[in-house]
């Protein structure tokens, strides 16, 4: 190892001994704003496609609307409007609830067309046996349809996970104080740019390689118990 | 006792059930035969609401059956399914697949629910599969838990929708069996079936179903042996074996 190699990895370990804490402080936000706008997304997601799956046909209509509309908009614009211009009519949210609340909105649309396609396969002789024994549909849903629909549906959802995860990183552009934002205020103090979006790029990975690992491995558990059709 | 009076049914354009008429007394087995496409299966899926029907009335113990009204859910307490590709929930146990209805839907006790479901396994000779999954047991053993299922719900009445269609010939006579048994114990039974073996045994009385009507109606003695009409002498002369004929 030549001498200069050497220096520069040693300025780089001292500078990420400094810059860590502020960057881990920050992962702590990011996980905070994927927990949350993720559990927020998935139950309204879910809920978007048991509307439409019903046969209420006019909220099926309107949660129809509702789901390409914000499938298309960026979700940067859907954070500014959020942040930005509900204050003009009387709502303030902080940074953080707005953060989470865009992202949750944004995503749920994806949430509803997953589960909606996971419900939409499950056999309609899995609708009738449920039926024929007396059932409802809140409870064919919950009993009978919902269990096999979220497991033809666990993939995809495993990668809205992944995914909110990495896009948590937009909410920096409204001042959520996340690890992107804390890597963003650090270079722009120190010029370290090298050093400092290494290191956020490697917490990332950190995250986000450990959670595809767990899912793929639900995935496979989950898949026990169901199969072939007869 | 299950009165169908002057029932029409349409899919679109096409006029599936043209009047059909039928009574099945409690404890009477009536199989219902006849070329695919000729009405059978649907007349037996409105008997339990899963299909609506255009004219005409059904009448199952006491109650008429109306796909829309929310009288149907209890309806279908007292008429139970078996279906051809049995349709068992493939996310719970055999076990589980019996207990679902009383528990859930009767809200019985679970003790009590849990000891009832594992005689039925026990009925259907199946008490050493109470833990397996659906995929992991056969058509045959599938079919079986089926029925169990339906036992399950203690009803008056089970419908059979082609229940042994979908299975490998050699799986056919151990579900065969456990409808014979309850047969015999005075189960009221409406058999959709292509087993005239069956028919023959253990029917009170057969129909003949043609082109949405009943075209013949009698003890398999008769239909099936002596059928009068030409279209039964047709039917039964292609799906017996020409050696044996009735």
């Amino acid at each position: 190892m030549t001498p200069d190699l050497f220096a520069s990895l040693a300025a780089f370990v001292a500078d990420a001994r400094a810059f860590l804490p502020i960057l881990l402080k920050g992962a702590v936000v990011t996980i905070e704003v994927t927990v949350l706008s993720f559990t927020f997304s998935a139950a309204l997601g879910l809920a978007l496609a048991l509307i439409k799956v019903s046969s209420m046909r006019w909220l099926s209509w309107a949660a129809g609307a509702f789901i390409n509309v914000v499938r298309g908009l960026p979700i940067i614009v859907q954070l500014f409007y959020i942040y930005f211009v509900l204050p003009d009519i009387g709502i303030h949210l902080s940074a953080f609830q707005a953060g989470v609340i865009g992202l949750g909105i944004a995503y749920s649309v994806y949430h509803a067309e997953n589960f909606r396609a996971g419900i939409e396969a499950v056999d309609r002789g899995q609708h009738e046996a449920a039926q024929a024994i007396g059932m409802r549909t809140p409870m064919l849903m919950r009993r009978v349809v919902l269990p096999q629909a979220f497991r033809i549906s666990l993939p995809a959802f495993g990668n809205i996970l992944v995914m909110m995860l990495k896009d948590s990183s937009l909410v920096s552009t409204i001042t959520v104080a996340e690890m992107t934002r804390a890597g963003q205020l650090i270079a722009s103090s120190t010029f370290q740019n090298m050093t400092v979006y290494t290191l956020v790029a490697l917490l990332y990975l950190l995250m986000s390689l450990p959670l595809v690992f767990v899912l793929r491995k639900l995935e496979r558990r989950l898949g026990t118990g169901i199969g072939k059709k007869p | 006792m299950i009165t169908i009076h002057r029932l029409r049914k349409n899919f679109g354009d096409h006029t599936v059930l043209k009047d059909v008429s039928l009574q099945v007394n409690t404890g009477e087995v009536v199989c219902l035969i006849g070329p695919s496409g000729s009405g059978k299966s649907t007349l037996l899926r409105c008997v339990n609401g899963l299909e609506t029907y255009d004219e005409g009335d059904i009448v199952a113990f006491g109650s008429r059956v109306e796909r829309a009204d929310p009288s149907i859910h209890a309806l279908r307490c007292t008429v139970g399914m078996v279906f051809q590709r049995f349709n068992l929930f493939p996310h719970r146990t055999a076990l589980q697949n019996v207990m679902e209805g009383p528990l859930y839907v009767k809200k019985e006790p679970r003790h009590q629910v849990r000891e009832e479901a594992r005689a039925l396994l026990d009925k259907v000779g199946l008490a050493h599969k109470e833990d397996a999954y659906p995929d992991s047991l056969s058509g045959g053993q599938q079919q079986r838990v089926a029925i169990a299922r339906a036992l399950a719900m203690k009803p008056e009445a089970i419908l059979f929708d082609e229940p042994t269609s979908a299975l490998d010939p050699e799986l056919v006579g151990e579900v065969l069996a456990v409808m014979r048994t309850l047969a015999a114990e005075g189960m009221t039974m409406i058999v959709v079936t292509h087993e005239m073996g069956f028919a023959r045994e253990v029917a009170d009385r057969v129909c003949f179903l043609f082109d949405g009507v009943i075209v013949e109606e009698g003890p398999p003695s008769q239909v099936l042996a002596a059928p009068r009409h030409a279209r039964t002498q047709d039917f039964l002369r292609r799906i017996l074996p020409p050696s044996g004929g009735a």
